[in-house]
């Protein structure tokens, strides 16, 4: 059985005007020790999705319909009290700003120590030292010494590997991180996906990686997803999805992200138009106003998810790229590169 | 891993230090935050060693009571009042009342202000709006007003103006502590608190509440130099502590108002500590405003 199954989650927001339909019926399976990633552009619902399955939505957000089984326990049918159990300890969350992600006025290894606590019922010694071992593992130098030390005396990269600290430190069988490395530089997130990467393997934790950055999923997740307004579009295994992607949106979006191995004089193309406003949900595919492969059919009618190639790639299009569309150079030989 | 090393040592020049240390650095380098300090720690030294700093005691009479008492001599330089009191120990023990009722007023207005500041902010909803209306209803009146409101209707003791100046108090504070409890709240760290499994009271008291508190801070010290012209106000329209023997420095004021010719220093003392207590604590929230804006971080 799945660890994580996800089965048509909706998300709703009520604005006085008008309802957001930000997440429209998405579903998925997560093995524990399996990485997936989750990309799509900034307000597709990414964020929210994940925010849902912890039941942490802000105040106008809800959740309107699915499930979200966890071991085999529908998160959305439990408890505040319960849920809150879970939180932290079996599934915990990363964000995406570092900087402003630490409380500034509790010390770090405060911040460390009260997860640890509260979760795994350890005194204060003991958290310390583990709080001490977290941190090294994360690779922050003098571990043990910075313990007093509060959050702005840390640099972004470093902010960045405490909170990672936090999230593993009750050993969580998934972990969600949602955009970890945008507000770094890129050596830094060449360095955290490393941290992300190794530590995952080794306690055999279940990833979901949000973002919106092709190259950071090329190097992390064996499967990647999607999402377009609110609904998965396209999953594959993440080497084929970047060789042979079928879904346009899938295709525009690799063709925008420049590479070093293009030829010089290329350009890269944007994608025409503008994000779905999620106000309104007018039948037929969401991303066909923007689609150079748009049919009649796309417009009148809402394409799902059905297999296309093999078994583990699915797409919702009724008109996929054809195979001479798309271009030789996006293969993806190593996965361990990004 | 040589990126590594070169942010420990980026680190390492930083020296060690907390936030609320940062920032008392920075109170500590500002010139008017230090003469506040200074000023008000004299005051605080005068209030608390009052009947070993003052030459007499409050209510010794030292001269024969008459109606045209002698000004400043080497002897009583303060000179006397009519009663025949050493006035410059009236002065020092009216420290202490002014100080007692500054910290104890901002103290009521403070609690209150803190409670239904920190509720409305963070519960939000109709909660907040009723608060937050009671709060509207209560500046709508000038603050001043309200006090002798509040006062000719508890009576006129000393405790009573000062709860009387602490309630109209109560709304600033609330105000203050709402809008940055409601900044606080949508922040990053408390949503990774929550997702961490942080539940809502130990989110608002750890999370929430430690960071809402500077402005509040700030609004403090500034409240009390105005609760103690209140005070002294509300003494001299009459609404004062109503026993004669107490040296509170607004009623000796009203007190000699009607003599300013004979008796120039009866009302100059009184009115230059109220002044110079006044001036002390505004320029200390005036440094502590600036000290712990987190903008002004160099």
């Amino acid at each position: 059985m799945a660890l994580l199954s996800v089965r048509d989650l909706e998300v709703r927001f009520s604005t006085r005007k008008a309802t957001v339909h930000a997440v429209n019926q998405i579903g998925f399976d997560l093995e524990s020790g399996e990485s997936l990633g989750i990309v799509g552009e900034s307000g597709c619902g990414k964020s929210v999705s994940a925010l849902a399955m912890l039941g942490i939505l802000p105040k106008a957000g809800r959740v309107t319909g699915g499930s979200v089984e966890f071991g085999g326990v529908d998160l959305l049918k439990l408890p505040d009290q319960k849920l809150r159990q879970i939180r932290g300890k079996d599934i915990a969350m990363i964000f995406q700003d570092p900087m402003t992600s630490l409380n500034p006025v509790l010390t770090i290894g405060r911040q460390l120590t009260e997860t640890l606590e509260k979760h795994l019922d350890m005194d204060k010694d003991v958290a310390k030292k583990e709080a001490a071992e977290l941190l090294e593992r994360v690779g922050i130098p003098r571990a043990a010494d910075r313990l007093g030390d509060y959050p702005h005396q840390f640099s972004g990269g470093m902010r960045q590997r405490v909170m990672i600290a936090m999230a593993i430190s009750c050993k969580p069988k998934l972990l969600i991180a949602d955009e970890p490395t945008t507000a770094l530089d890129v050596t830094i997130q060449a360095q955290i996906l490393e941290v992300l990467k190794n530590l995952t393997a080794e306690e055999h934790m279940a990833l979901i990686l949000i973002t919106h950055d092709l190259g950071v999923v090329a190097g992390v997740c064996e499967r990647t997803n999607v999402m377009y307004a609110g609904k998965f579009v396209e999953t594959a295994p993440t080497a084929k999805l970047f060789s042979k992607p079928r879904h346009p949106y899938t295709l525009g979006l690799l063709k925008s992200v420049p590479r070093l191995d293009a030829a010089r004089k290329e350009r890269l193309e944007p994608i025409a138009g503008l994000p779905r406003d999620l106000r309104t949900l007018p039948p037929g595919c969401s991303f066909a106003p923007r689609c150079l492969y748009a049919t009649d059919r796309s417009r009148a009618e809402t394409p799902e998810l059905h297999t296309i190639d093999s078994d583990d790639h699915l797409v919702a299009c009724w008109n996929p790229v054809p195979d001479a569309d798309i271009p030789e150079r996006h293969s993806l030989e190593d996965p361990g590169a990004s | 891993m040589s990126i590594l090393e070169a942010e420990a040592l980026e680190l390492e020049i930083e020296h060690p230090s907390g936030l609320w240390r940062d920032a008392f650095d920075r109170l500590r380098r500002n010139p008017g935050a230090i003469i506040g300090a200074v000023i008000v720690a004299l005051f605080l030294f005068l209030a608390v060693f009052a009947s070993v700093a003052a030459p007499f005691g409050q209510n010794e009479r030292v001269t024969a009571p008459t109606s045209t008492p002698d000004g400043p001599s080497s002897e009583h330089r303060f000179g006397v009042d009519k009663q025949g009191r050493d006035y410059l120990s009236r002065i020092i023990f009216g420290a202490r009342l002014s100080l007692l009722v500054g910290i104890v007023s901002v103290a009521v207005g403070l609690s209150l202000g803190l409670l239904f500041g920190a509720m409305a902010g963070y519960f939000g909803g109709w909660l907040d709006t009723a608060i937050m209306r009671v709060m509207d209803i209560l500046l709508a009146f000038p603050g001043f007003l309200l006090a002798i409101g509040l006062v000719t209707a508890l009576g006129p003791g000393l405790w009573q103006i000062m709860l009387a100046v602490g309630i109209t108090n109560v709304p600033q504070f609330a105000r203050v502590l709402r809008s940055s409890v409601i900044a606080q709240r949508e922040s990053d760290y408390v949503l990774a608190a929550r997702s961490l499994g942080a539940r809502g009271r130990r989110l608002l008291l750890r999370h929430v509440l430690p960071n809402s508190l500077a402005p509040v801070i700030v609004q403090a010290t500034l409240a009390m130099a105005t609760a103690i012209i209140d005070v002294a106000g509300l003494s001299y329209v009459g609404l004062g502590p109503n026993d004669p023997s107490l040296p509170e420095w607004g009623k000796m004021l009203a007190d000699s108002a009607a003599r300013l010719e004979t008796g120039t220093h009866l009302v100059l003392f009184p009115g230059f500590a109220i002044v110079l207590s006044v001036l002390g604590l505004n320029l200390i929230g005036d440094g502590l405003r600036e000290a712990l804006d987190p903008r002004l971080k160099s």
